[in-house]
């Protein structure tokens, strides 16, 4: 006989295995294991010794389990840094030549090594697996390369000249492979000469040339040759797990693409990092992603994160809350003021009546730099008059010798009349109003040229009103004749759309903010446009004003500021619509600056005499044009957690960039000191 | 027959309408909008620091619209994509290329579908058995206290509520880690360790959840029952001697669970949209995260994939409600 379900019976039976799966999914918490001891802190050079817990987090296992099952590793051997691109979208894909791979998730700052990298702290140039620097002939139509003997791939295998050459080789067979465009555009051939020096043969004269291996969070990556050639197919390889010559090796990731282990190499001293520095301290580093600040923030109080990169409001709050953290700088402005990119202001010269030299100028001199630095960055930024930051070998090369000319420089403001727009004593100015709201720091000069600079423009608006009236804009001005409303030449309203980007703690919107506050305090309706498309309108220079570079970085190190110019070159301007082949959306450019990228292209980039005299040209003609306007160094906001890891290489022990995510962060790890907790 | 004809099969071609309709909607709207995934991506590069030189961009956005596949219009795009569907491939995911969109689905969903389902059903479980009864006993003092406790948590804004859970639980006491849905270096594996590793880390999401997801089931259906506490059949039950025990289970709370069984459904459904927020603030590896992020970098392929299964999985669940509803309330009929 058929048996036949009732409802109930049904309603029962669903009942009762809902109840037991949801019993089976709950289990008891696992109790938390505090432990406090004694222990040594060292800290900013005073030796303390307090009680501190040891244990902070619950034992979510047995330990030998945890270790087995788990791969738990030990903390006091392991360094924790934040990721800066995210969660990695691809975690089992770790092939760096197709595609954007989320290169910092230690791939490039543990795990590879390139043939040199910019130290922008340090302002070198680091041999990796070069030995030294590349020899041009005459016609910077070939290259030598020299190699570094003793490297050895993290599985063992040795590095030589045959994997350079098998690199170049495969990236201009693939053109699915990152670079294979330049490389098929400029080389003609590639040989080893010996198992140590490879020569390229090019197509054309590029002095340039190597600066495609010089890795500045970017370059081309050699490939290990006894790996990708037994790949039919080296687009689709995923190359995991990675083998680099860096002194890490690929421990674990998470297939969610939150976190990435690296384990040091038991033979580091084959890595070009251990030949130069010798051997890393942390045994283990972590790279993980987070989806908030406020989440990084309460891993570093809980001392499960060593390395956190925040806003400045998180680093203050981190700060305020924190005993063992610390920023890269041990008193105000605390944030690390020394990354190779300038901010600023950038017009649209191609969209009247921003293709006005005059107009241009006016924006500049209505801006009052001490007030503009306050709004954007709280005083903690370090001024620039000129296109290049004030880091690294910058002020020595650049800034300080530009001071004479910058300081006689003049512009035309009409009837005869002309004026000096540079003003020397800004920094101090900055200084002293940073000491008014009561921030603390050493009164000497060298410490004010490096925290805030060595000058800017003066804050005239008389003399931008005569620039304006100059060219036909007309204003309502107040009982003392300043400005309170500003009229295009044709009667109608000025108006000014600043365009920036949605994150309003970035430096773009930070840049934004300030100039429009300037720019309405002289009396132009001039407001923040902030989209996410800024990319594309930029691009096609479908926008007034916008930010955040106004250069691109020179190389970081070195004198070369061919980087920095050549996006000036007028043959990557395209008409208003079309995208622009620079990364510059000024659309701005000079016979006299084009002839100063040709100059500087066709000498040798370590004629530092000669290349320093051409690069000051480009930046003397940058000034005078004012397409874009430098305002302060890229800031970062950086808290380090003394607690595990000391000897961090803050601003006053600045033996290495300081970012974990930068390619050189391996260059520091040898000098990473444990606290033995 | 009857049951077939007039109401299944009309019912199930509303359904498939419903998801051709829903599907088509998401393929277009992220066209619409004015972002445009090649250049997001370039965008991003940028922003990262990545290099790119002069003369390089057109390169790469060349070569991104091929392998995107955005190539030709956007029907030539909307054919290939339900040629895709039917053969269960979304695609590529744009901002995680090469990774394929099942690929990224099928590594998140099962920790939204643990966490959600866990909690789901937990809060709904016990807000509804503690409301009910809180409903007919809504003169005791436990009852007014609870009452008093579900008024103060339920308008609490969720991220504060969570975060404030956070701050209390990983901060202060330091009972359960900050972030992440297991330990660093943990390998997935199916062993009561790993198991165990990751419940401790879905504790404080779970229970944010289950709190306002308790205090909001819980003031509902202390509500329904009062009302249905004072509907004819009950007094009449009352009065005609029935117990106490047998008038809140079989005529109460049974019939104020109607509602909830629906709402329950509807939640079930949404599960596949992922728990955003909780994602965000525990650094939860699950669908929410994954969908804004596609949002937000115009990562048309994994938008819709994650999407269509929010669709399927919401039309399916009222589907399932609809035809099972007659085993909820004898009273429904379909013949």
């Amino acid at each position: 006989m058929k048996k036949t379900i009732s409802r109930r019976e049904f309603l029962q039976g669903a009942a009762i295995a809902t109840t037991a799966m949801v019993a089976s999914a709950c289990c008891p918490t696992p109790e938390p294991e505090v432990i406090k001891e004694e222990v040594v802190i060292t800290r900013m050079g005073e030796t303390v010794v307090e009680e501190r817990i040891v244990t902070v987090t619950p034992e979510p296992v047995e330990k030998v389990e945890a270790a087995d099952v788990l791969g738990t590793f030990p903390r006091s051997e392991t360094l924790i840094a934040r990721q800066l691109t995210g969660r990695v979208g691809t975690p089992d894909n770790m092939n760096l030549w197709v595609g954007w791979k989320w290169q910092d998730r230690g791939l490039q700052n543990l795990a590879d090594e390139p043939l040199w990298s910019v130290d922008f702290a340090t302002g070198e140039i680091v041999n990796g697996l070069a030995e030294g620097d590349p020899t041009y002939n005459a016609d910077f139509t070939s290259l030598t390369v020299p190699l570094r003997q003793g490297v050895a791939w993290n599985d063992g295998e040795p590095f030589t000249a045959a994997d350079v050459v098998f690199t170049v080789e495969l990236l201009m067979q693939y053109d699915g492979l990152n670079g294979h465009t330049f490389f098929v555009d400029n080389v003609a051939s590639v040989t080893a000469e010996d198992d140590y020096t490879v020569k390229f043969e090019l197509n054309q004269p590029n002095s340039r040339f190597h600066t495609t291996f010089l890795d500045r969070w970017g370059c081309t990556r050699i490939m290990p040759k006894h790996i990708f050639e037994k790949e039919a197919d080296p687009v689709t390889f995923t190359f995991n797990p990675y083998v680099g010559c860096g002194p890490y090796k690929l421990h674990s990731f998470d297939p969610q693409g939150f976190w990435t282990a690296w384990e040091r190499r038991e033979d580091w001293d084959k890595s070009p990092t251990g030949i130069m520095y010798g051997e890393p301290q942390p045994k283990y580093i972590i790279i993980q992603a987070f989806d908030t600040e406020g989440t990084q923030i309460l891993a570093q109080l809980t001392h499960q994160l060593d390395v956190a990169e925040l806003s400045a409001d998180g680093l203050k709050a981190l700060l305020a809350q924190s005993q063992t953290s610390r920023a890269y700088q041990p008193t105000f402005p605390f944030v690390v003021n020394n990354d190779p990119c300038i901010t600023g202001i950038v017009f649209n010269t191609a969209r009247p009546p921003f293709d006005n030299l005059d107009v241009r100028w006016a924006l500049v001199l209505a801006i009052e730099i001490v007030e503009y630095m306050s709004i954007a960055v709280d005083c903690t930024g370090t001024v620039s008059a000129i296109h290049t930051p004030h880091l690294g070998p910058y002020p020595k090369l650049y800034h300080e010798p530009m001071q004479d000319w910058l300081k006689s420089f003049t512009i035309d403001v009409g009837d005869g009349e002309t004026f000096a727009p540079y003003d020397p004593d800004v920094s101090k100015r900055i200084a002293d109003y940073a000491r008014g709201r009561g921030y603390v720091f050493p009164d000497t000069p060298e410490f004010i040229e490096k925290a805030f600079g060595l000058g800017w423009y003066k804050y005239a608006p008389d003399v931008a009103t005569k620039l304006l009236e100059k060219n036909g804009f007309t204003a309502d001005k107040d009982d003392d004749g300043n400005p309170t409303k500003w009229y295009l030449p044709d009667g109608t309203p000025w108006k000014i759309s600043y365009m920036c980007g949605t994150i309003l703690t970035n430096h773009d919107a930070r840049n934004a903010q300030a100039a429009v506050q300037q720019w309405k305090k002289f009396g132009i309706d001039a407001s923040v446009f902030s989209t996410t498309e800024g990319d594309p309108l930029g691009s096609t220079g479908d926008f007034d004003v916008e930010t955040v570079w106004p250069a691109r970085e020179p190389w970081g190190a070195g004198p070369d500021l061919y980087r920095t110019l050549d996006d000036w070159n007028s043959a990557y301007i395209k008409p208003l619509g079309e995208r622009t082949a620079s990364a510059y959306h000024s659309r701005w450019s000079s016979p006299t600056m084009d002839d100063v990228i040709k100059r500087l292209r066709e000498t040798d980039p370590f004629d530092t005499e000669k290349v320093v005299a051409i690069g000051t040209e480009g930046l003397q003609e940058a000034v005078k044009n004012m397409a874009t306007v430098p305002t302060y160094g890229y800031i970062g906001f950086v808290g380090w957690d003394e607690y595990y890891w000391t000897n961090w290489p803050g601003s006053e022990n600045a033996y290495n960039e300081p970012y974990t995510h930068w390619p050189n962060f391996k260059y520091f790890t040898p000098f990473l000191k444990a606290t033995g907790i | 027959m009857t049951f077939v004809k007039r109401y299944l099969i009309p019912r199930l071609i509303a359904y498939v309408l419903v998801i051709w309709l829903g599907i088509t909607i998401v393929f277009l709207i992220p066209r619409l909008t004015p972002n445009d995934p090649v250049l997001a991506m370039i965008g991003m590069m940028r922003a990262r620091g990545a290099t790119l030189e002069p003369g390089a961009v057109d390169e790469i956005i060349a070569d991104l619209t091929e392998m995107y596949g955005l190539q030709g219009s956007w029907l030539d795009q909307y054919w290939a994509f339900w040629g895709r569907l039917f053969r269960g491939d979304f695609g590529v995911s744009f901002f995680n290329f090469p990774t394929r969109v099942n690929q990224l689905i099928a590594t998140a969903l099962p920790w939204t579908l643990g966490l959600l389902l866990t909690s789901t059903a937990i809060n709904w479980t016990l807000g509804n058995i503690i409301g009910g009864l809180a409903g007919y006993y809504a003169r005791k003092g436990w009852s007014r206290t609870l009452d008093a406790v579900a008024m103060v948590v339920r308008p609490q804004p969720y991220y504060i509520f969570a975060f404030a859970l956070l701050l209390l639980l990983a901060l202060v006491v330091r009972l359960f880690p900050v972030t992440g849905g297991a330990s660093l270096g943990a390998t997935p594996t199916f062993t009561w360790a790993y198991i165990k590793d990751v419940l401790w880390h879905s504790f404080l999401p779970a229970l944010s959840m289950v709190t306002l997801g308790s205090a909001v089931n819980f003031q509902t259906m202390k509500l329904i029952v009062q009302n249905v506490n004072a509907e004819d059949f009950v007094q009449y039950a009352k009065l005609g001697g029935v117990t106490e025990g047998r008038i809140v289970g079989k005529y109460i709370i049974r019939n104020a669970l109607l509602p909830q069984v629906t709402g329950l459904a509807l939640s079930l459904g949404q599960i596949f949209s992922g728990a955003l927020i909780t994602e965000i603030v525990y650094g939860y590896p699950g669908l929410g995260m994954l969908l804004y992020n596609s949002v937000i970098r115009a990562d048309y392929n994994l938008i819709m994939g994650i999407t269509i299964f929010s669709i399927v999985g919401i039309t399916t669940a009222i589907l399932i409600v609809d035809l099972t509803y007659p085993l909820f309330d004898p009273r429904v009929r379909y013949y």
